[in-house]
Formats: C-alpha cells, sequence, structure tokens
C-alpha cells in the first residue's frame, strides 16, 4: 500500500517542477508556493533578489486583509490578486485552501499568458499538495523525545547567555 | 501545530506577540532581532504608522538551526494593538504555535489589558484553540512605572493557574530574553508530529 501511495506521488511530480514549468511557460521571473500562514515553501525562477521569508509573511497578510474585505463586501474571497509595478508585477492565486502560488513577472503585455499558466499549474499543484503528506514523512525520520532535547538545549544556548 | 515542509527538511513555528496598544509589542520584538547573532535571525519587517504604531504586524524569522536534519524556525510576529484593529489581530492570530501576552504595567491600563486578553481569547477559540494546552506567556512590562499592576492580576481575572509569568522593561531590554526562552520551550514542549 505504502510503495503504491510513493509510486503515485513520484508521478505526480513536485511542487518546484510545476512551479518551474510555470516559470518556462509565462515567461515569469521568479514563481513561488506559500502557505496562508506566511511560510514560503517552494521556489523556482529567480530569488536571487528577494528576501522570499519576508515577502511571504506580508503576501499572506496581505492576502488575509483582501480575504475580510470580500467577506464585507459580500464575497467569500477574491481568489486572484494583481499588483501592477513599474517594471514588476505580481500575480498571486489560491492553490487550495492552505496555500497560495505568488508568480512575478516583468512584461505587463503578459499578464493573459501568467493568468492562463497559473491557472493550469495551480491545479496540478493543488493535486501535488492533495498527496503530500509532509507529517507522515517527517514522523518516520524524527524522534519526537531527541527533538524535544535538542530544541530546549539550543533555546538555553541561545537565549540565557544574553 | 507547526508547519512541516519535507521536501525542504524545515519545521516552521509560529510565535505572536499580542497585547493592548503600546504595551511594547514591538519592542520586545526589537530587543530580540538586536541581541540574536546574525545567523539566528532574518530580516525584520516593520509596517507601522507616522506615528511609530504598529499598523498590521511586526515580523522576523528566528533560527534555531538544524535538528534531527530538520531546519527549525520560530516566525515571530506582533499584533497591532488599537481596538481598531481586531480583524487584523484575528488573523494574525491563526495558525499560531504559541503566544507571548505583553502586559501594560500602568496601573490606568488594567482595563485595556483585560480587554485585549478577553479579545485574545476569543479569537484563538474561533481557532478551535485548547487554552489549557496553549503554550502562553505572561510578560507584565513595564516596571518601572509608577504603582505597577501586581502580578497575578491577570492571573486571577482570567483563573489561569500555572502560566508561565515574567517581568520586564522591554525598552531597557530586562526580561525580554527570558520570556522568550520560555515561549519558545513551552511550545518545544507541546511539539508532536
Amino acid at each position: 500500500m505504502e510503495t503504491t501511495e510513493l509510486s503515485e506521488i513520484s508521478e505526480i511530480g513536485n511542487p518546484r517542477d510545476a512551479l518551474a514549468t510555470l516559470v518556462t511557460s509565462s515567461g515569469a521571473k521568479t514563481a513561488l508556493l506559500i502557505t496562508k500562514e506566511g511560510i514560503h515553501l517552494e521556489e523556482a525562477g529567480d530569488t536571487s533578489y528577494l528576501n522570499t521569508t519576508a515577502l511571504a509573511a506580508l503576501i499572506a497578510g496581505m492576502f488575509s486583509a483582501t480575504r475580510e474585505v470580500a467577506r464585507i463586501v459580500g464575497e467569500q474571497q477574491f481568489s486572484i490578486l494583481l499588483q501592477q509595478g513599474e517594471s514588476r508585477h505580481i500575480h498571486i492565486s489560491l492553490v487550495t485552501d492552505a496555500t497560495m502560488m505568488v508568480v512575478v513577472f516583468e512584461d505587463y503585455q503578459r499578464i493573459g499568458r501568467v493568468r492562463h499558466e497559473a491557472r493550469k499549474v495551480g491545479s496540478r499543484l493543488a493535486e501535488i499538495l492533495h498527496h503530500r503528506n509532509d507529517r507522515d514523512q517527517a514522523r518516520k525520520e524524527i524522534s519526537v523525545p531527541q527533538f524535544k532535547e535538542y530544541a530546549l538545549n539550543l533555546i538555553d544556548q541561545i537565549f540565557t547567555k544574553r | 501545530m507547526p508547519h512541516i515542509n519535507y521536501d525542504n527538511k524545515e519545521i516552521n513555528f509560529k510565535i505572536v506577540y499580542y497585547g493592548p496598544g503600546m504595551s511594547g509589542k514591538t519592542t520586545n520584538l526589537v530587543h530580540i532581532h538586536k541581541m540574536l547573532q546574525p545567523d539566528h535571525r532574518g530580516e525584520m519587517v516593520v509596517l507601522d504608522t507616522d506615528e511609530e504604531r504598529t499598523l498590521f504586524f511586526d515580523f522576523f524569522p528566528l533560527s534555531l538551526g538544524r535538528i534531527e536534519g530538520f531546519f527549525v524556525r520560530f516566525n515571530m510576529y506582533t499584533v497591532p494593538g488599537q481596538i481598531y484593529y481586531e480583524a487584523s489581530r484575528r488573523l494574525i492570530l491563526e495558525g499560531a504555535d504559541g503566544v507571548v501576552f505583553v502586559v501594560d504595567s500602568n496601573p490606568h491600563r488594567l482595563p485595556d489589558n483585560i480587554m485585549s486578553y478577553g479579545m485574545m481569547q476569543d479569537s484563538l477559540g474561533t481557532y478551535d484553540i485548547d487554552m489549557q494546552q496553549f503554550p502562553l506567556v505572561l510578560q507584565y512590562n513595564k516596571r518601572d512605572c509608577q504603582n505597577p499592576i501586581p502580578i497575578g492580576t491577570i492571573e486571577k481575572e482570567f483563573k489561569l493557574d500555572g502560566i508561565p509569568v515574567t517581568e520586564s522593561i522591554a525598552t531597557q531590554g530586562a526580561g525580554v530574553m527570558e520570556t522568550i526562552r520560555l515561549a519558545t520551550s513551552g511550545i518545544i514542549n507541546q511539539f508532536k508530529i
């Protein structure tokens, strides 16, 4: 059973490859997958100019705020956000209830393409994430008592000596 | 529940500094950020108004290091304290693994502290969080003020037994690192996969 599930996952692919496909097919500069809590999960394309951790936190906050705005005007949520800049633009779309995809692109003429590819890759990502179970995988590798012991030691080292 | 990314071998926890406006939440974060070695901290994001009041949140990632092959990080957030930002506060609390409640020890701020704590409890309740099990540290800040609120006031008001309590003067850094030590330890002690 486990073997079947694992082979299914490998056939479906991984989020990074899906994002890389999006970058190539849409001509985007960067694509990120983040959680609604603002955690950066995966990335593709050029990220050298970005603080991806801070960006993920800010975009998640922005998306949450927009969700409240949607509710105020009688919508469940806005599934896409678009920010147009001078030379860079951001397209944000929901992938699942808990994740969203962020695409940074430079040529605004390509917005149609970005939107189309984001929708296509978004469905694929949703399928990949549906089959993924990070907790089960981590459970096989992490001994919780040991993890706690090491972590508590590190915490004491980092915070006590100051 | 922390976020585990198996592919990247990362475990992310979320800590939120909560409390009434001007109680010292951002001051706590700024001090921690300043005191940490560069390899333990990421860039700090501050979203404030011209009057230096937090508008949406302040944030920085605190890296613990690699444990059992996984990179462990605490994402540190503050909420805006002003009454009218309740919706923002509720959103920021979503997914929190632990909270530091920063009490303003000025006696005239007691009603604000109580109101803010009540709002926090209500918001955490909407996320189905069991307050009995939830890692929470109560930090009585501004202990250098005149006639500070006695320790035990908030605990008595909300029937909090055995909750970790610290005293601090965040503007001087006193008690700030002890608070974050207790908060992170509390979260780790509750860690499950």
